[in-house]
């Protein structure tokens, strides 16, 4: 049976790095089926196509075997209790994993603080973070916008994803730690690459050397 | 907190019908070797883990069987002075699945080996994996890979370099994911962070055949793990000439399921297409002498509740029954 290779791809932040660098590789993605609203498209090489999937989704898709390769930030990995290979680090789409406050609170401002809550949407990261300080919080859960947390009085910090710090500085935050960092990840379902090896390799081994390619 | 569906799936017709074929096959199979049944208890009065479905019998905190190597060694300590050297066992276990997907009860077929302590134990290593090796053609799998691993390879360098608890469990994530960066991000700034790292990338740099031992060379730890790697090359040598056609033979130098359990080789039977593995074994010595018993012992446990699956989904992987 001929069945075609599926990979999924994040769309937003990493997304919008990911499809310039493949413009011209094998692995380009078909530009009418882009402009479109489909989330499965065609690539360069036939018997292959990408999946367009949020990132916090992918994983599972890869993981159930449905797509055989992805790519998803570590971040998102680190999130999620979930059985994947990780074949490779990017290194693409690099930011920081920080703790961030309004402009002159420093991070003992926050230490002394009697009932700190921290917005987030890095739960599993934070909780880690806070047990290697000796610290305790409230973790207040949030999917989007974590900025607006600090501004509105929601939590009086945010644990969040910083690339080039525009957005803090915007909101008049600014990073009081670094937790860890993040960057682009290749991952392989399992039991493809285990029991599919001679598929699933070739694979990997184009799109990391599209993406080599372009860096 | 994660949502777990319960999945308690009923099987209808064929796939009961198959079941009980499979399981009937394998029986045989295990019998015409020498391999007699043992049917532990459904219930279990011993400690249980997590993931087990409990429940109270009166005042009584009970489990039902989630694991038949752990309800064999319970059962075969209580009885017996000296142990059966081969038993096999049929029927479903019962566990909180790890993937929402998952069932909760799964039905298994499967055989160990047990022998006093400090017998020779590589000729009952090689039998485990012939007994394995029969078993895609005994189901009707159209083909089958077979990986041969050890866990020495991964357990005897961190034990030697003084790695336990959270850091050595981050390294095993690390090698399970085939990432080495993530090895090399765990043992940030440790004296054998070097070591470690350079022995990750050998042994993750081959997934394949025989050859796949000659990337051991590369690591520091190779005079740690000669005896290791003889043994798996002893097993290879046996294994190649007899190996049946549509089965494929592959070292995974890097199979790190079960670290904390597994103490020596492991077996893992894959089909080209199939998620999940079909069958997984090893050998672990160190299950009985913590029960108070000098025994050594390895096993395998066919999945035929995956298998069941695979048939179901992926009819195309099988020969047509007769």
């Amino acid at each position: 049976m001929n069945r075609t290779l599926l990979i999924a791809f994040p769309k937003g932040r990493l997304g919008d790095e990911l499809v310039p660098m493949l413009a011209g590789t094998p692995l380009a993605l078909d530009p009418e089926a882009l402009k479109s609203r489909a989330l499965r498209i065609p690539t360069a090489t036939p018997g292959v196509a990408a999946l367009l999937l949020k990132g916090a989704d992918l994983p599972r898709y890869v993981a159930a075997g449905v797509a055989s390769l992805g790519i998803v930030g570590s971040d998102t990995l680190d999130e999620m209790d979930i059985d994947l290979l990780e074949l490779a680090d990017l290194g693409f789409g690099a930011c920081r994993l920080s703790l961030c406050a309004h402009l002159g609170v420093t991070l003992d401002d926050l230490r002394a603080k009697p009932h700190l809550r921290l917005a987030t949407k890095f739960p599993k990261a934070t909780e880690a973070w806070l047990s290697r300080e000796g610290l305790t919080a409230e973790l207040v859960p949030l999917s989007s916008s974590a900025e607006l947390a600090p501004l509105l009085g929601l939590a009086d910090a945010i644990v969040d994803l910083v690339q080039t710090g525009g957005t803090l500085k915007a909101h008049g935050l600014v990073e009081t730690a670094v937790l860890g960092r993040s960057s682009a990840r290749l991952v392989a379902a399992r039991g493809a690459y285990l029991s599919e090896p001679g598929r699933i390799r070739p694979l990997a081994d184009m799109l990391l050397g599209a993406l080599k390619a372009k860096a | 907190m994660p949502v777990r569906t319960p999945h308690f799936p009923d099987l209808l017709f064929g796939s009961a019908a198959r079941l009980r074929r499979w399981e009937g096959v394998l029986m045989g199979h295990f019998e015409a070797h020498g391999y007699r049944e043992l049917h532990p208890s459904l219930v279990l009065r011993e400690g249980v883990p997590e993931g087990a479905l409990r429940f109270f019998d009166g005042d009584d905190l009970v489990a039902l069987r989630w694991d038949f190597t752990m309800a064999l060694a319970g059962l075969l300590t209580r009885t017996f002075p000296a142990p059966p050297d081969r038993v096999a066992y049929a029927g479903a276990v019962f566990r909180r699945p790890v993937q929402p997907w998952e069932a909760v009860e799964r039905f298994e077929v499967g055989c160990e080996r047990i022998q006093p302590e400090g017998e020779p134990a590589a000729e009952a290593d090689v039998e485990l994996a012939r007994m394995l090796m029969a078993i895609p053609g005994l189901l009707g799998l159209k083909s089958a890979i077979l990986h041969l691993g050890n866990a020495a390879l991964v357990r005897r360098p961190l034990e030697a370099e003084g790695l336990f608890g959270e850091l050595a469990d981050a390294v095993v994530a690390a090698l399970s994911r085939r990432a080495p960066h993530r090895v090399k991000e765990a043992l940030d700034g440790h004296p054998a962070a070097p070591r470690l790292a350079a022995h990750a990338e050998a042994l993750l740099s081959e997934l394949d055949g025989p050859g796949t031992l000659v990337a051991l060379e590369a690591s520091p730890y190779a005079g740690l793990l000669e005896a290791e790697r003889e043994h798996m090359d002893r097993a290879m040598k046996a294994l190649l000439p007899i190996l049946p056609p549509n089965l494929e033979l592959r070292v995974d130098l890097a199979d790190v399921a079960g670290l904390g359990f597994y103490t020596g080789p492991t077996l893992r039977l894959w089909a080209p297409g199939a998620q999940q593995e079909l069958a997984a074994g090893g050998r672990y010595d160190r299950l009985f002498p913590g029960l108070g018993r000098p025994w050594q012992a390895a096993g395998f446990c066919v999945r035929l509740s995956r298998l069941l699956d695979l048939a179901a989904t992926r009819p195309d992987l099988f020969e047509e029954p007769r």
